[in-house]
């Protein structure tokens, strides 16, 4: 276990500054520079200063040096965009904002997702089934940031419910957490059935029922383990991707989250920040991957880590 | 049982907790100020759209900052209702008889939000630290025009020698390298804004926290909550602190302009942008308020590459506009058709209007367009007019610009053109390579004066884009800038507004408009042209 981890974790190192590298050589191969206007003149002098200032003026390859060692520090020095602030003040400023709403969004999704999933495989083909499905099938197929303007139209423009926007009381996450939990919800929705269905025609369930367990017991303790192993595979992904923020609902509800900074900064080249959020999203997403595997195991006692990692 | 009566308990305790999430949401939502409250509070709500990309005056160089640092500081003049400048920080002030040298007296109730007076030296730390080349501030460029300046931002020359001194505490004066006529005009804009030099000093970043920000203007920092809401309080310590009404205004960030519009509607907001696909339904709207706005959208030739190497091809390229229906139909957010580059709304020394005066200086002719473009194919011996690709940077708005112009240049000139849309900062990289035939423009004041537009367009300015060079135009640009007679230097400005758009390396489009909803109980909010808001006016009834 212990050889696994170390393994686990040289890897991850590995991977981190492959995607570092790549980051920089991408974000340096598109045309662009953060101080190009299209509305506003300025002057030659001005802009040598500011490329000074970013020691964009460096060769690449000093520029790629200064961004290592600003990797391995962990720290990116300030914004282009917003000058007064540095990556990591956006990042420890937006980051925990995003994780609450995400946290409470994946909550949400894997509750009512595996219910109705457990529902809907339990009553196969039945009325609850097709309600189940039904509403799995609008979940995927009504983008969120559709569903969210909705909900403010009708929740606060119309019925005066709740605020439209912006980030303050816990009526404010209300809408948000719908907007954002609905699309997770159905595919967990799905995925719950679907395995579910294929776990419950198995035999050991049968030697269970034959056991006379209870049908609780036996959904519970038997059937959903088995059942949830799909569901476990894409939560790395999911959790990655929605505790580091969602643009488009922290835009329409103009919550202050990290999400924003994923495509702004590309937009603005603002090269700090676009190093500071791949780093940190790629790393967050290569720890719950780890993480799921883990909980492969823990779900199923047949899978051995330190086989795996050799792979 | 007992397990019953448990089970209600918590119940309640929920309710409880749910009702009282309840009610703070709606305070926090509740109208304009404290209802209630005994004494009622003025509080105007607004959106900023986004975090304000600095407050440090000469550092954010753009509107979402302009508008909280004007109202947050000011300089030594300020514009007025009708967009002059006026004595602001500066009571009153000297010129000198060739124009070059201005002496500024600071009122002796100028002071800071911390109660310190605002002195010469507060000017001078400001401005030098606004030209010191390590600081690297965008609007540097504005300063050329004092002596010493350019050099010192260049890393050429030193700091010493930058024209601006502090006689004593309270005058200050400045030696500028030619009389320039909208020098008081250039002051409004907050990139000379003074700066607390002891607060400064103190904490270099005494910008980016409301409990360091020292502010001179009609408001303070109240608090900030980085990237959600900053709060202004009124200043008690503003010289005209009598005038401004307002105690309070709440900025919120909101990017997305659908938001914001329901955000007015559910009466969160007192005042909205308008949301694009909103547009027409909302032009008739009694709460639409519409303002003035210095700038323009128009295309850019490339006169480099063919077929616009030809000037009666340029030419007959923009007359086969309908900028009437561009305007109504294409905007329809009520803009101003553009026959000129310059827009309205700046007063010539005779009290008339600069557009009007200069007249149109292009005409929607399809006619005459089309024999243009014979003639110039014929110049060229071209049989067939090589291929055109109009290119823009990516957005909607850009992209419905483009396809209209795309179906007027095939219906009035029989000219098919490409479109090509490029991601935007691509867009504004390539264009200064002149990469592109023909291409979207839009140009915004940086401050209140014709000359801003029409420098853009000399030989040497960076906004030129065009390959085009006219040694005249540059001499009226350099010569309207040491010209000490307000009457000869607008002459000498529409003289080259003539030969640009005779010329054409550029054709004009339309003129800018803020456009806004506002509740009607707000009250003489003031937008300038060059986009700063004011708000020392602002009142709420």
């Amino acid at each position: 276990m212990a050889i696994y981890l170390i393994r686990r974790f040289l890897i991850m190192i590995a991977t981190i500054f492959v995607i570092a590298t790549m980051t920089f050589i991408l974000m340096h191969s598109i045309p662009g520079n953060p101080f190009t206007t299209q509305d506003r003149s300025t002057s030659e002098a001005v802009q040598e200063n500011l490329n000074a200032h970013y020691h964009l003026d460096e060769p690449m390859l000093t520029q790629y040096g200064i961004w290592l060692k600003s990797l391995v520090t962990f720290d990116f020095g300030p914004s282009i965009k917003q000058p007064t602030e540095t990556v990591n003040d956006l990042l420890s400023r937006g980051f925990p904002i995003s994780a609450e709403l995400g946290m409470w969004t994946i909550m949400i999704a894997l509750l009512s997702g595996i219910t109705l999933g457990v529902l809907a495989a339990l009553k196969h083909n039945g009325m609850i089934d097709y309600i189940a499905m039904t509403l799995a099938v609008l979940g995927i197929s009504v983008p969120n940031f559709i569903l969210a303007t909705l909900l403010i139209q009708q929740l606060a423009v119309n019925l005066q419910l709740l605020p439209a926007a912006t980030w303050s009381s816990p009526m404010h996450m209300i809408m948000p957490i719908i907007a954002l939990a609905t699309g997770p919800t159905a595919i967990i929705a799905r995925l719950t059935r679907s395995s579910m269905l294929e776990v419950l025609t198995q035999d050991y369930i049968k030697t269970a029922r034959a056991k006379g367990l209870s049908p609780a017991k036996i959904v519970i303790k038997h059937a959903l383990r088995n059942a949830l192993m799909p569901v476990v595979t894409i939560l790395g992904t999911l959790v990655a991707a929605i505790l580091t923020g969602t643009f488009v609902i922290e835009r329409i509800f103009a919550i202050p989250g990290m999400g924003k900074y994923f495509v702004e900064s590309i937009n603005n080249r603002d090269y700090p920040v676009i190093m500071g959020t791949t780093v940190f999203y790629s790393a967050f997403l290569i720890f719950m991957l780890f993480l799921v595997d883990i909980v492969y195991s823990i779900l199923d006692p047949r899978i051995k880590l330190h086989k795996k990692g050799g792979s | 049982m007992k397990r019953n009566w448990k089970m209600s308990i918590i119940a309640c305790l929920a309710a409880c907790v749910l009702l009282l999430a309840a009610c703070t949401a709606n305070n926090n939502t509740g109208g304009s100020g404290g209802e209630g409250d005994g004494e009622e509070k003025k509080v105007l709500r607004l959106n900023n759209g986004q975090e304000p990309t600095s407050l440090d005056p000469p550092e954010g160089f753009d509107s979402v900052s302009w508008v909280m640092v004007n109202n947050l500081m000011e300089g030594l003049t300020r514009l007025d209702e009708n967009h002059q400048p006026q004595a602001a920080m500066a009571e009153n002030w000297d010129v000198s008889e060739d124009g070059k040298v201005y002496t500024f007296y600071l009122r002796d109730d100028a002071k800071w939000s911390n109660g310190e007076s605002v002195t010469a030296n507060d000017f001078v730390y400001a401005w030098k630290h606004m030209l010191d080349p390590e600081q690297a501030y965008q609007p540097a460029f504005l300063a050329y025009v004092i002596e010493g300046a350019e050099a010192y931002n260049s890393g050429e020359g030193r700091a010493d020698d930058v024209a601006i001194k502090a006689v004593d505490d309270k005058t200050f004066e400045v030696t500028l390298t030619s009389p320039t006529g909208y020098f008081l005009n250039l002051l409004t804009n907050p990139a000379f804004f003074p700066v607390n030099e002891k607060a400064a000093k103190e904490n270099p970043e005494w910008f980016a926290e409301a409990e360091s920000y020292v502010s001179n203007g009609p408001f303070k920092i109240d608090s900030w909550s980085h990237d959600k809401e900053l709060i202004m309080a009124k200043n008690p310590e503003y010289w005209d602190a009598d005038t401004v009404k307002l105690d309070q205004v709440n900025w919120a960030m909101v990017a997305d302009t659908n938001t914001e519009y329901q955000m007015y509607q559910s009466g969160d907001l007192d005042r909205s942008s308008i949301p694009a696909d909103n547009a027409k339904d909302l032009m008739d709207s009694e709460e639409l308020v519409t303002e003035v706005q210095a700038g323009d959208q128009f295309l850019r030739f490339n006169v480099q590459k063919e077929p616009f190497t030809n000037e009666k091809i340029r030419k007959a390229f923009a007359m086969a506009m309908n900028r009437d229906d561009i305007a109504e139909f294409i905007r329809g957010i009520g803009e101003q058709p553009a026959r000129g580059f310059v827009p309205y709304g700046f007063e010539t020394p005779s009290g008339g209007d600069f557009r009007e005066e200069n007249g149109d200086l292009v005409q929607d002719d399809p006619e005459e367009a089309k024999k243009l473009l014979a003639e110039g194919m014929d110049e060229e011996g071209w049989g067939e007019l090589p291929a055109v690709t109009l290119t823009y940077g990516t957005n909607t708005a850009n992209e419905r610009l483009a396809e209209g112009i795309q179906s007027m240049l095939s219906d009035n000139l029989g000219v098919d053109v490409e479109l090509q849309t490029v991601e935007s900062s691509v867009f504004s990289e390539e264009q200064t390579k002149l990469v592109y035939q023909l291409f979207r423009g839009s140009f915004l004041a940086d401050y209140g004066d014709p000359v801003n537009f029409l420098e853009s367009f000399t030989t040497e300015s960076s906004s030129n884009r065009t390959g085009w060079s006219n040694e005249q135009y540059d001499k009226l640009i350099a010569d309207s800038k040491t010209e000490s007679d307000e009457t000869k230097r607008f002459e000498m400005l529409m003289e080259a507004e003539k030969i640009l758009l005779d010329e054409m390396p550029i054709m004009p489009l339309h003129f800018y408009q803020h456009v806004y909803l506002q509740k009607p109980h707000v009250k003489n909010v003031v937008m300038h042209p060059v986009g700063y808001l004011e708000l020392k006016w602002a009142d709420i009834e």
